[in-house]
């Protein structure tokens, strides 16, 4: 039998990005600026939610076990999101910056998933194209918005990429898998997506009139280490399901 | 009475078109600080449950309305039934297609 090892590392990475990004955003719900702003966001988290639960459905079928247990039974050390996505929301800048950079490193992702060698991947990041084209719409949207607006509005969004960037570099943390899915032409090396998202994003923050720091990515989500605020998150997010893993809802 | 100002941003009327080729339909408003944030705002206000191809947005301002103190202009002083068209056989037929058409889409 073929060792799935490292297409389910791959797939763990994407599931756990998406299902923390998603209660993440699903925390501005009833906060937003705004009314329409508010629902955006919380449309985005239902998406991201989804996604995850599809990359949980294929785990599944590779012999994990069923998409809530993987969600809402394990522990912080058996996450492989990226620091980026367990932060805490902050500021409105700071979940408009977090949710631009992570969208568009979505964006090259999954095109680059799109051809996959795993079909059922590389249908799901063929389906997931449309909602991930608007996402990247929405966040170079605000970018332009608060970043032309010129005064505070720009100054805050500056501070919030220069707090954001280090940790959006750390989603192209490679993993030991990197060669095997490479080889197997699962998925381009981290390195090269990087190198894609760079010439999306700059584009972009410049047109804002933002500058990208010169930071080092922060590293460590793939392999399990996190910061702190990821078991805060979970212990909210899993109390329910934890209160009886066995309950049918 | 006054009205309170309106803190909000400006206010666009958002259309939405179900399929190519069918007319845009108004379903609502957004508030939105450009043409493009509207649209961006729209999409998920109005579109994410229909099906859509197609959404207008439309700065509020930019419309030139009628006034309701003129409401009663559009009144009939005299009977102009003549002018509508359920006189006509054709009606009848077409209505027929649409009941159809709807049944079809509800199966």
């Amino acid at each position: 039998m073929e060792d799935t090892t490292a297409l389910k590392t791959l797939l763990f990475q994407l599931a756990d990005d998406e299902l923390i990004i998603g209660h993440r955003d699903a925390e501005w719900t009833g906060h937003g600026p705004i009314l329409e702003a508010d629902i955006a966001f919380s449309s985005m988290a239902q998406d991201e939610l989804g996604h995850a639960q599809v990359y949980y459905g294929l785990l599944h079928d590779l012999g994990e076990t069923e998409p809530d247990r993987l969600a809402f039974l394990r522990a912080a050390a058996d996450f492989r999101c990226a620091h980026l996505v367990e932060l805490p929301n902050g500021d409105w800048a700071f979940s408009s910056v977090r949710q631009f950079l992570y969208d568009a490193a979505e964006t090259v992702r999954l095109a680059a998933l799109a051809g996959s060698s795993f079909a059922p991947l590389a249908q799901a990041a063929r389906k997931f194209a449309g909602e991930e084209k608007y996402h990247l719409l929405h966040g170079r949207t605000w970018m332009q918005q608060l970043g032309q607006a010129g005064g505070e509005s720009r100054v805050r969004l500056q501070a919030a990429l220069d707090q954001a960037y280090p940790y959006a570099l750390g989603l192209f943390e490679p993993t030991d898998a990197e060669a095997a899915l490479a080889a197997r032409g699962l998925k381009p090396p981290e390195a090269e997506l990087q190198g894609h998202w760079e010439a999306l994003t700059r584009p972009v923050l410049a047109e804002a009139g933002l500058t990208p720091p010169k930071a080092a990515p922060v590293y460590g989500g793939r392999r399990g280490q996190h910061t702190p605020h990821l078991a805060a998150l979970l212990a909210d997010m899993q109390l329910v399901f934890r209160s009886d893993p066995e309950a049918s809802w | 009475m006054t009205t309170p100002a309106d803190t909000q941003w400006e206010l666009y009327e958002v259309f939405h078109q179900k399929a190519r080729g069918e007319h845009h339909v108004h379903v609502g408003a957004v508030h939105a600080s450009s043409p493009a944030m509207a649209l961006v705002l729209a999409k998920e206000q109005y579109a994410r449950r229909l099906a859509c191809v197609n959404l207008w947005v439309v700065r509020a301002r930019d419309i030139t309305a009628s006034d309701y103190a003129d409401a009663d202009m559009f009144e009939h002083a005299t009977d102009k039934s003549y002018r509508e068209a359920f006189g006509y056989r054709v009606v009848k037929k077409v209505r027929g297609i649409e009941a159809r058409g709807e049944h079809e889409a509800e199966s």
